[in-house]
């Protein structure tokens, strides 16, 4: 016990249960006594005492069984602090009945804001505009991805040089995006416009319309989208062993039979993937729609995100909002894992 | 490694600690220095704030007061300002705030009731006596036109017409105009003062040339376009301007001055109001087509008229500076100021002029210091100062205050000034209540699908009218 005591009160930077003590007595008083600008350092500065400790004791003792855990360690923390805390901590509140801008407390509600959602008709409506634009944009970026992909597979006069160009897209930031987009479709100044006009006379007003806008988004949306599809097609395209091909070609096989037989299992599992991600993306599609028309005419275009978006830093529903997004975020999760479930299916029969 | 000692550690926290607690005591009793932090909108108004502050601003208490604006690009600015607020950071003290955020922001606990500086201070009671009354309803009542004060005015802003006079005086245009519509084509500020929304029609229809065709006297190497008011679809902007139509017809908003008893439905969506709208709606085809897109917010027109493409817009005040600048307008020399369009329903009747007031009033904090609170406010009464007050005018801003917009030198300050005043009884504000953006949004929405021609006036009245009497009835605010 003796013995015990005397390793506890030890100063040593492995004794992480004195650090722990110490923290423990630290950050109460110091929340307690000093500004909280001031304890907000002091308590950071405790925990990361408490860790350093440990993570020495465990370097000295246990480095070869810890050292995976220790690396992963700072990752973990900023994922923790960063994205899960605040996920779980938004969870809860989804429980209660809460107003980010109101003084009252929270009060708890049950599942009645998940009621409230579900049975809402505008999430519905927004839903069924999110849909529409998911399978639109999708298709639209598989097919032009999967078709660029086919083209770049072949090695033609200044192939990389427009390999990059065809990428371009997808390095620009959304808001660039948007802004570029925006005044391509305006109908005083933008290039759609204008050339319409030289072959038509007349402008043309391409936002007015719902088709229109939902085309004009579509459209963004895959110009920036398509080229990373073909770039994960490409990547499975260029991975098939040439001396197949030489095979085939000696088998005097039809080029159909000899993409399904050669070339398609190779980008089949790669084509699955752009699939989901594209997928999931465009589920959450926000910038592009709030940039080109706000959701408009009227809320025709407005997707799911920026209706969520809307009732939490508009009208500060913050029950509703987030209600709404641990429902949007579950669907994610079940389109993710129905996806990964497929693809392992294939992968198996292959 | 392992073998270092912890002394070092805890020494050095504890100095930590030490002098954490120490620097919140040990400060001079005299000429303290005070940082003022403001959330403002990025735009001339307060960037020429900031810089007559840093100018001229003396704080009578001693203290070294420096105002730290921080400059926020307006399409972020709710919610920037939102997201600050309700995150708990406490970062500012003070806020430009719109006037229909203050109900949302107040019920929040974040801006801050000046009534008992108001009571104790004569020289606060005379700004507020000397500010016009439907500014100070606009921008310092909680809830709106009651004595609870919470805001002084930054920027009080209005809605003003910019007109081209290279176009408008031109002969040849003159005659042709004459020769078609049997009236004389206004060319001066007081001639176009007059100027009614069938004018404005005419206007539209008159101006509106293709490419190739004349525009006095000069080809026209691209489409030209008569008219513009903002009619677009994201935050207010087709609100201000269907308010407009509104309340000059007659109709009215839900009236929260009257609440439990008021009503959205037969109001919202009453005959004379389904009848504004579709006046409104039928100017649309005499603007640049961007207006059937919900895309003519007040940056779209502003930048149509700046790139040369309008003979008469309805705008804000606060774009006027940057339409004057050859830095960043094709019109600097060739733009002229008159009051907005108004109704008139008869030859022998008065023209109707009610608008929707525009500008910002700025708040305090609920979390500043006492003494923050007092720098705060006397920085405000020298803000409101007449002094002060002139040098905003001429730098671009706009006084309320009726010491300083009576005075006879006033309108020689910048060419709109002479705009302002007679414009300023005309004004009325929408909601302050804290579900605002909700009622708001549902017009927007609403709106935009007449706009674009989805579905006719009554509808989108119908909706909104059904809409805001749920809401409202949910929020407990009617019965």
């Amino acid at each position: 016990m003796s013995v015990r005591s005397s390793e506890f009160f030890t100063l040593r930077w492995s004794n992480w249960p004195l650090a722990l003590a110490a923290a423990v007595v630290v950050i109460p008083l110091a929340v307690a006594t000093l500004p909280s600008g001031v304890a907000f350092w002091i308590t950071g500065l405790a925990v990361a005492l408490v860790v350093s400790t440990l993570v020495v004791r465990a370097a000295g003792r246990h480095a070869r069984r810890y050292a995976g855990g220790l690396l992963v360690a700072p990752a973990l923390a900023v994922l923790f602090v960063m994205n899960i805390f605040p996920l779980l901590w938004s969870f809860g509140l989804s429980f209660y009945n809460y107003r980010a801008n109101r003084m009252a407390p929270p009060t708890f509600a049950g599942l009645d804001y998940y009621e409230r959602v579900v049975s809402d008709p505008t999430v519905w409506d927004r839903l069924h505009t999110t849909a529409i634009i998911v399978v639109l944009t999708v298709t639209a970026q598989m097919v032009v991805g999967f078709l660029l992909a086919l083209l770049f597979a072949r090695e033609f006069p200044l192939r990389r040089y427009l390999l990059i160009l065809v990428l371009t897209p997808m390095m620009l930031s959304y808001v660039a995006m948007g802004a570029f987009f925006r005044y391509y479709y305006e109908p005083t100044f933008g290039l759609l416009s204008q050339t319409v006009l030289l072959l038509t006379g007349e402008r043309y007003v391409l936002l007015q319309s719902t088709v229109g806008a939902m085309a004009g988004i579509v459209f963004a949306d895959a110009w920036m989208w398509s080229p990373f599809v073909m770039l994960l097609v490409l990547s499975g395209l260029v991975s098939v062993p040439k001396y197949l091909y030489e095979a085939a070609a000696i088998d005097r096989v039809s080029p159909w039979r000899r993409f399904w037989a050669i070339t398609f299992p190779y980008i089949r599992s790669l084509l699955l993937l752009a699939l989901l991600f594209r997928t999931i993306e465009a589920f959450k599609l926000f910038d592009i729609v709030f940039l080109l028309t706000e959701g408009g005419p009227g809320s025709s275009t407005e997707t799911i995100a920026i209706y969520v978006y809307r009732i939490a830093f508009q009208y500060f529903r913050t029950s509703d909002s987030t209600a709404l997004a641990y429902i949007l975020l579950f669907t994610v999760i079940v389109l993710t894992n129905l996806y990964l479930y497929f693809a392992r299916q294939r992968a198996r029969e292959t | 490694m392992a073998r270092t000692t912890l002394p070092t550690l805890a020494a050095a926290s504890l100095c930590a600690v030490l002098a954490g607690a120490a620097g919140g005591l040990t400060a001079p009793a005299y000429g303290k220095d005070i940082v003022l932090r403001m959330a403002v909108p990025d735009w001339p108004p307060t960037r020429i704030m900031k810089e007559l502050a840093d100018k001229s601003y003396k704080a009578p208490s001693g203290n070294k007061v420096t105002l730290e604006p921080d400059f926020i690009p307006w399409p972020d600015y709710y919610t920037r300002l939102a997201a600050s607020l309700t995150s708990g950071e406490k970062k500012y003290n003070m806020a430009v705030s719109d006037s229909q955020w203050l109900g949302a922001f107040i019920e929040g606990g974040y801006y801050l009731k000046i009534n008992k500086y108001v009571d104790a201070d004569p020289a606060l009671q005379a700004v507020f006596k000397d500010l016009h009354p439907a500014v100070r309803a606009a921008y310092s009542t909680y809830p709106y036109k009651t004595d609870n004060l919470y805001g002084f005015p930054q920027m009080p802003d209005i809605l003003v017409s910019y007109y081209r006079k290279d176009v408008f005086c031109d002969e040849t245009e003159q005659k042709n105009f004459m020769a078609k519509y049997k009236y004389k084509l206004p060319c001066t500020g007081e001639e176009m003062d007059k100027t009614t929304w069938d004018m404005f029609r005419d206007y539209g229809e008159f101006f509106m040339r293709k490419k190739g065709d004349t525009l006095a006297g000069k080809a026209l190497d691209d489409d030209f376009y008569g008219v513009a008011f903002q009619a677009g679809k994201a935050y207010d902007f087709s609100t201000t301007t269907v308010h407009q139509f509104l309340w000059q017809h007659g109709g009215d908003i839900w009236d929260e001055t009257k609440a439990p008893n008021s009503h959205a439905v037969g109001v919202v969506n009453s005959p004379v109001a389904v009848k504004s709208f579709e006046h409104m709606l039928s100017l649309l085809k005499y603007m640049p087509p961007v207006a059937k897109t919900g895309g003519m917010d007040v940056f779209k027109t502003d930048e149509l008229f700046r790139e040369g493409k309008l003979a008469y817009n309805v705008n804000w005040i606060g774009f006027a500076e940057t339409g004057m600048s050859p830095a960043t307008s094709k019109v600097s020399d060739k733009v002229a100021f008159a009051q907005a369009p108004g109704l008139k329903t008869d030859k022998d009747k008065d023209m109707v002029r009610w608008s929707q007031i525009g500008g910002q009033p700025f708040v305090l904090m609920t979390w500043n210091s006492e003494e923050t609170n007092q720098e705060a406010l006397a920085f405000c009464k020298w803000w409101l100062s007449k002094d002060t007050q002139i040098a905003f005018a001429k730098g671009g801003g706009q006084s309320a205050l009726k010491s300083v917009y009576t005075d006879p030198q006033y309108v020689t300050f910048r060419p709109w000034n002479r705009a302002w005043a007679p414009q300023l009884d005309w004004q009325k504000d929408f909601w302050h209540v804290p579900e605002f953006f909700e009622l708001l949004t549902e017009q927007q929405e609403q709106y935009d699908k007449a706009i674009t021609g989805q579905q006719d006036a009554k509808k989108s009245l119908d909706t909104i009218a059904n809409f805001q009497e749920k809401l409202l009835k949910d929020a407990g605010r009617i019965k």
